[in-house]
């Protein structure tokens, strides 16, 4: 509408909201458990959408989203605010749909969760009538904690506007100039939760009735729930009353669940390399659980498959480059946690010098649930369980 | 409008407008004997604005409460009317006038005391300028908004702390504000628009919706407010939440203010009771071995030849933007038009200008100045160079667009 837009500030970047996407991200936004968890995502993900390609476009090709579009909607279930990654920094939008710009508040998971803290956080003022957003300035997580208040009662870091740098171009020119400068301070760790202390929460948090969640426990708690991207993605789905996504077992069986192919696992058969190592004269064919992965801007595969067939008791995860005869390069590391993050014993394979695979086998009873961790982190890396 | 002339009236006369149209100045004489009284104890006082601007911006930030922020707001008066009066005739509103912008911006001086950081050897009058313009366009914006949300949908899209800062303006304790912001929180947590558009026409929730609202207020209730906090029914809820935002919506067109009224308790005052005669001394004799001006004056030509230069080099299209922006006052709209391209286009590619330009600013200051470009920095560097580039095209004769140079 051009009445609006007259008055736009040739400061500030205004983008244009595109309708076709705006209806399509307004659909899939469906299956929320609460009015105001759908009109989250919607506004997240409408935020992400246009500002995305801006980014690429203006700025920077390679900044991309910091979770997978799979991950996304459980961050949206319960927290306002959406991750990029723009090379080595994190970037959080927070959308707001206030006409003034008095302060913004700001969500403290993204502020005091160590695996979720940005370096910088972009103001984003939505105009979903007029289809418009304007990025109404920044701040880093540094200049956040110094000069925010820390609202105990919405759990949210609140910055006036006078503190907040309402030209994006000081964000580009401090890059460029003065990269030193600090833009995180430390955040103490959270203490983990065992599995039995998880369960629990996701059983009673699961409750779609319940709507404030983030503040129905204390913050240590809830931020190491929401921080394990498993038990984030179990509560979510218990929340939507979404079925049992199934185990690893019944995936080679079966086929994978909708949601495990949205994630990227694929079934598939391959000449095992074990019956070569072996030395066994015929090839046998396997099947195997296979996911993609970008590292380091390179593509490796993550398999895993049983070592002993049917009764399946010894699993094996094994990562190789996708290219023909390529390697896993020095200072790579596959790990393998318990369900509440805890190693054992030979729970890690790392490459020393450049190996054509890195693998690790492991005894697992049925149900039991692993996560898998690489090093280097992979792109769009979230925490999963596979259970088996 | 005529100009004020003596540094006397600079700091201590207000406009005076007659309907829309400048009407004359008003010395406020409290003020006029501050600034006497400053000039008798130096027997040869500074001569430049920007000294005394800046000192009584010092004197302000140690006192808020002083004469200095009447001193600094006559001051403004001027830079204040031609931002106006720029944003009238850019615009051409019938809705509002140029006294109307001269109000939303002079009531919100504070925005510019505060943002003001005098250590980085900025001119105060031009960076009141920038900030006075960007405050304008912006209430303009916001009152647009306002005026065609209905209340449920002006309740969606209020900050917290305009909504508090409302209620705490039509006298309400702290504790029912808080209870008042609560029942806004819940409102906003259960009252979403069941469509993608048409956020601003939003109807009165239904009963279920009321009811749902007072059933999250009474769980949160003693967490939020305390175990002695009554609990709520929907009609109470609904009559807080229609209140909140008739409160909101008064609150965001403010009474005229007349800022030259003398603070209660402030009345017949002398500036020297608010300021100890040795510490305003200190200041002025601290300021004046600093003899910033100068410096600030070869700095301020330096700056100049390097972003000259810069502009230069832009592309041809960059460089007509700007011209049509700065120079022939066109709104972003216009000069989309102009070039065939898009509005949004437009916004971006101007805000790419601008990092160029606050680049070169930035290694300019850091190459000699040993500036480092910390955000600190670079935060108080974009108002100078917006100020730079107004005063630059500013200096030649304004243009219509026709006369613009093709590509």
């Amino acid at each position: 509408m051009a009445s609006n837009s007259v008055i736009f500030d040739p400061t500030q970047i205004y983008l244009e909201i595109d309708s076709t996407i705006q209806s399509q991200v307004w659909r899939q936004s469906q299956p929320f458990a609460t009015p105001s968890s759908r009109w989250n995502e919607y506004l997240n993900q409408l935020c992400l959408n246009t500002i995305l390609p801006w980014l690429q476009e203006d700025y920077k090709p390679q900044a991309a989203a910091a979770l997978r579009s799979t991950s996304l909607p459980n961050v949206w279930e319960f927290v306002n605010g959406a991750p990029i990654t723009l090379d080595a920094n994190r970037l959080i939008l927070i959308p707001t749909e206030s006409i003034d710009l008095d302060e913004i508040r700001i969500p403290q998971e993204w502020v005091d969760i160590p695996n979720w803290m940005g370096d910088y956080y972009l103001i984003v003022q939505v105009n979903l009538d007029d289809g418009w957003l304007r990025i109404a300035g920044f701040t880093t997580h540094r200049r956040l904690k110094e000069q925010g208040q820390y609202d105990w009662r919405d759990r949210t870091y609140c910055l006036e506007e006078a503190n907040w740098i309402a030209d994006l171009n000081v964000l580009w020119v401090s890059q460029a100039l003065h990269p030193e400068e600090a833009t995180r301070i430390a955040v103490p760790t959270l203490a983990p939760l065992s599995l039995p202390q998880a369960n629990n929460l996701i059983q009673r948090l699961g409750n779609p009735e319940l709507l404030t969640l983030r503040l129905h426990l204390p913050f240590h708690q809830w931020g190491a729930l929401l921080s394990h991207g498993g038990w984030r993605q179990r509560l979510a789905e218990t929340r939507w009353g979404l079925l049992d996504q199934g185990s690893v077992r019944q995936w080679l069986q079966m086929g994978v669940s909708n949601l495990a192919h949205q994630v990227g696992w694929r079934r598939m058969e391959f000449q095992s390399s074990l019956s070569a190592a072996r030395g066994d004269d015929e090839a046998i064919t396997a099947i195997a659980l296979s996911r993609r992965l970008r590292i380091a801007g390179q593509f490796y595969e993550l398999r895993v498959l049983s070592v002993d067939g049917d009764g399946a008791q010894v699993w094996r995860f094994e990562l190789q480059n996708l290219t023909p005869g390529g390697l896993i390069p020095a200072g790579f590391t596959l790990r393998l946690l318990t369900e509440d993050l805890q190693f054992f014993d030979g729970n890690e394979d790392a490459a020393d010098t450049a190996v054509p695979q890195l693998y690790i086998e492991v005894a697992l009873e049925p149900g039991e649930g692993i996560v898998w961790e690489i090093e280097p982190i992979p792109d769009q890396y979230d925490q999963e369980i596979l259970r088996f | 409008m005529r100009p004020r002339q003596s540094l006397i009236e600079h700091f201590s006369a207000f406009l005076q407008f007659d309907a829309d149209h400048f009407k004359n100045w008003v010395i406020e004489p409290q003020l006029r004997r501050s600034i006497r009284n400053c000039f008798q104890q130096y027997p040869q006082p500074e001569t430049s604005e920007n000294f005394w601007a800046l000192y009584w911006h010092r004197v302000w930030q140690v006192q808020p409460d002083s004469l200095a922020r009447g001193h600094l707001a006559a001051y403004v008066q001027e830079v204040c009317y031609w931002a106006a009066q720029k944003m009238t005739e850019r615009f051409a509103m019938t809705q509002y006038g140029l006294a109307d912008c001269f109000q939303m911006a002079i009531t919100r001086l504070d925005r510019v005391l505060k943002g003001f950081n005098s250590d980085l050897g900025c001119n105060f009058k031009n960076y009141a300028s920038a900030t006075l313009s960007s405050l304008i366009r912006e209430s303009l914006r916001q009152r647009r908004e306002i005026d065609i949300c209905s209340d449920w949908a002006l309740l969606r899209k209020l900050s917290q702390k305009r909504l508090t800062e409302a209620l705490q303006n039509a006298g309400l304790s702290d504790h029912a504000i808080a209870s008042y912001v609560l029942a806004w929180r819940c409102f906003k947590t259960l009252y979403t628009p069941q469509q993608a558009t048409g956020t601003r026409k939003l109807p009165k929730p239904d009963q279920n919706t009321w009811e749902a609202i007072a059933q999250l207020y009474n769980r949160e209730n003693q967490d939020q407010l305390g175990p002695q906090s009554p609990s709520a029914n929907p009609e109470i809820l609904e009559k807080r939440l229609h209140s909140c935002a008739s409160t909101a919506r008064a609150y965001l067109y403010p009474n005229v203010v007349s800022i030259n009224t003398p603070k209660p308790g402030q009345e017949g005052s002398d500036f020297l009771d608010h300021l100890p005669d040795a510490a305003q001394t200190s200041l002025l004799n601290q300021m004046i071995a600093e003899e910033e001006a100068q410096t600030r004056q070869t700095q301020k030509d330096q700056l100049s030849s390097v972003l000259s230069e810069a502009l230069v080099q832009l592309d041809p299209q960059a460089q007509k933007m700007l011209q049509l922006y700065y120079q022939a006052s066109l709104t972003q709209q216009q000069i989309a038009k102009q070039l065939g391209i898009k509005q949004y286009t437009v916004s971006r590619r101007l805000v790419k200008v601008r990092e160029a330009l606050l680049r070169k600013i930035a290694e300019w200051s850091q190459q000699t100045l040993h500036i480092m470009p910390s955000l600190d920095v670079l935060k108080y560097t974009g108002p100078i160079l917006e100020e730079w580039l107004e005063a630059y095209y500013g200096r030649h004769e304004p243009v219509s667009p026709e006369n613009v140079s093709a590509e």
